[in-house]
């Protein structure tokens, strides 16, 4: 039975958790990764939201119970009274629970929360048993094996699931550009540039492995073009300036464009073609409308111009990717330049891509024509840059991991059961490298 | 990639008093600018090109104004940059007198009334908000001269400013230039 089961694929990132089945086009579930408890549940994990606590009733109140009146006796009920995802927001909402996010910057802060987590996601969403199937998690690059041992003795000694595999997810996210076009040989090289809703990481990777003294985070990602978008929004003084309306509207109608101040004067010469209408409906039946014009193009140019936007931050996110991949083993560079991968939600902008290939180019033009000078005469052949845009961006590592999943030999890869009983935790701090050469 | 700088830099014979560039304006209003020839029928403020022979600094403070007054920081590579510098603040400045609610005549009333202004301070004076970058005219004379110049430019740059901002025709001001009003390039005002 165990053979014929698909893998499940599940990608817990700090914003949004990913699952679904291997094989698979999109996941099944996304959802934020939050979880309500009550807030005085006393339980291991409640670290304590701060609300007033729930007045206990008098124990002749309980009924006849007993010892239910009692807290210790309720703990055992307590620990199942939680949720996950979209309804953990709105029991947030209400009185008596308490959000907690389990994942911090990437990396699982709170295992006892993460074990809820996981099991609500097993049973109640994806509603499988995890006896019968194998399972591929992510992780972020640089993830100390000491939680990949906790992650496995949870997925295996709670939910007693047959096999295990955990994947860095920049690995995932070149294994998902495979589905381009551009790409003809299907490498496990290349350097990711994975921007979710708090952080941009630009990671290298050669040959399946992370190069992690290279790798470079931007704080500039989704939630600061939206925080830029409103801030645009209210100098105008638009009738709604709200974060969710910010939100819509950089979903909707932003792009990159070439030059920006090209761009206004393009929105100068044909104002009705670029200035857009936003209609925004409140829950009581009202609607307004917002104008909307330059945030379609100046918000996402804060990747390339931070400057814009912050007055901390300055490195436009070309430049880092430059520095990345100099500061990387000089025999890899080259792959590196060649194979530049999107991932996230924050790369799906209209010619984002584009925009980054054309950057960077020109730095490395510079730099070859710099050098070509200095060595007197000497011819270089020239390096190939090339951004990779992909249909799978939005949930790249959750693509490649689905793609990895479906592959015959993919459970070979995998830890089972019986070694992870035989040999302890410390099984999972290796992985054969999945996708590798010699693969498919 | 920083704000953006002047064309005019690198242009032969600039006429400099201080480390201020005089350079030949298009414009109708009198004083020691050197003048360029005006629109040919066929172009308008809007579709100039920067090669043409008619396009001055000030249509480049009006294209360049939207774009770099979201930059704190700008490195001054010479004397053409000051004049986009000065007119980008002066630009800010008008912004800031017109209102959502003026219409055009109250406004062109409003922008008029610091334009024509003999009152401004130039380059070495104590108002100035500028005095590191901007080197004090040698002398009475030049002073003077440096005085007329921005005068020109002033009220020229208020003319097409007005033009655009209600280019619409519909006696409201455009809110997508009003905007700008409270963004500060480089951090300074006039």
């Amino acid at each position: 039975m165990a053979s014929q089961t698909p893998a499940v694929v599940m990608d817990n990132g700090t914003g949004y958790s990913k699952l679904g089945f291997a094989g698979n086009d999109s996941p099944s579930f996304v959802f934020p990764t939050a979880i309500a408890t009550k807030s005085q549940g006393g339980g291991a994990g409640g670290s304590g939201s701060g609300r007033p606590a729930v007045a206990n009733k008098p124990s002749f109140l309980t009924g006849g119970a007993g010892p239910s009146g009692h807290l210790s006796g309720k703990r055992g009920t307590e620990d199942l009274d939680f949720f996950i995802g979209d309804e953990a927001l709105s029991a947030s909402a209400g009185p008596g629970y308490g959000i907690h996010y389990p994942i911090r910057h990437g990396q699982i802060d709170n295992w006892d929360l993460m074990e809820r987590f996981w099991s609500n996601s097993i049973f109640k969403y994806l509603r499988v048993e995890p006896e019968d199937h194998y399972f591929l998690l992510t992780e972020p690059p640089l993830n100390p094996p000491e939680n990949r041992e906790n992650t496995a003795e949870i997925m295996f000694e709670s939910f007693n699931c047959a096999g295990l595999y955990i994947a860095v997810q920049a690995v995932l996210a070149l294994a998902a550009s495979w589905t381009s076009s551009k790409v003809q040989d299907r490498s496990l090289t290349g350097t990711v540039i994975d921007s979710g809703a708090g952080v941009t990481h630009v990671i290298p990777v050669a040959e399946g492995y992370v190069i992690g003294s290279s790798i470079k985070s931007v704080p500039i990602a989704g939630r600061d073009i939206t925080n830029f978008v409103q801030s645009l929004l209210r100098d105008r003084g638009e009738p709604d300036s709200s974060l969710q309306t910010a939100e819509r509207i950089k979903e909707e109608y932003c792009y990159v464009c070439p030059d920006i101040v090209k761009e206004f004067s393009r929105f100068d010469r044909e104002p009705e073609d670029r200035f857009r209408k936003h209609i925004v409906k409140h829950p009581n039946g009202r609607s307004v409308t917002v104008d909307v014009g330059y945030e379609r193009f100046l918000a996402p140019e804060i990747f390339f111009n931070p400057e814009i936007y912050s007055s901390d931050f300055l490195t436009p996110l070309p430049n880092i990717v430059d520095t990345v991949i100099q500061s990387s083993p000089i025999d890899v560079r080259r792959g590196l330049y060649k194979n530049i991968v999107l991932s996230g939600g924050s790369t799906l902008y209209k010619d984002f891509g584009r925009r980054l290939q054309r950057d960077i180019r020109h730095m490395v033009d510079a730099r070859i024509k710099a050098s070509e000078a200095r060595s007197g005469g000497a011819k270089s052949g020239g390096l190939e840059v090339q951004v990779i845009t992909h249909k799978r961006q939005r949930h790249g590592p959750w693509f490649g991991g689905s793609l990895l999943g479906q592959t015959p030999e993919f459970r070979s890869y995998c830890h089972t059961k019986a070694e992870y009983d035989e040999i302890g935790p410390s099984i999972v701090r290796r992985f054969a490298l999945l996708g590798g050469p010699g693969s498919t | 990639m920083p704000a953006y700088h002047s064309v005019f830099l690198d242009e032969p014979n600039q006429h400099l008093i201080g480390n201020f560039a005089l350079l030949p304006l298009r414009t109708r209003t009198r004083g020691p600018a050197l003048q360029l020839p005006p629109l040919p029928a066929n172009l308008t403020d809007l579709t100039i090109d920067a090669s043409h022979e008619s396009y001055d600094p000030l249509d480049e403070v009006l294209s360049l104004f939207r774009a770099n007054t979201f930059f704190r920081n700008f490195e001054i590579k010479g004397p053409a940059d000051r004049v986009l510098i000065y007119g980008i603040l002066y630009v800010s400045e008008v912004l800031g007198k017109i209102k959502p609610g003026m219409g055009k005549r109250e406004a062109e009333k409003a922008v008029m009334n610091i334009a024509l202004d003999t009152n401004f301070a130039i380059p070495g004076d104590a108002g100035f908000p500028l005095n590191q970058a901007f080197e004090a005219p040698s002398d009475r004379n030049s002073a003077e001269t440096l005085r007329q110049y921005l005068m020109q430019v002033r009220q020229e740059l208020a003319t097409r400013l007005l033009n655009r901002v209600f280019a619409d025709g519909t006696n409201v001001p455009s809110k997508w230039w009003l905007s700008f009003t409270k963004r500060k390039f480089m951090g300074k005002t006039l």
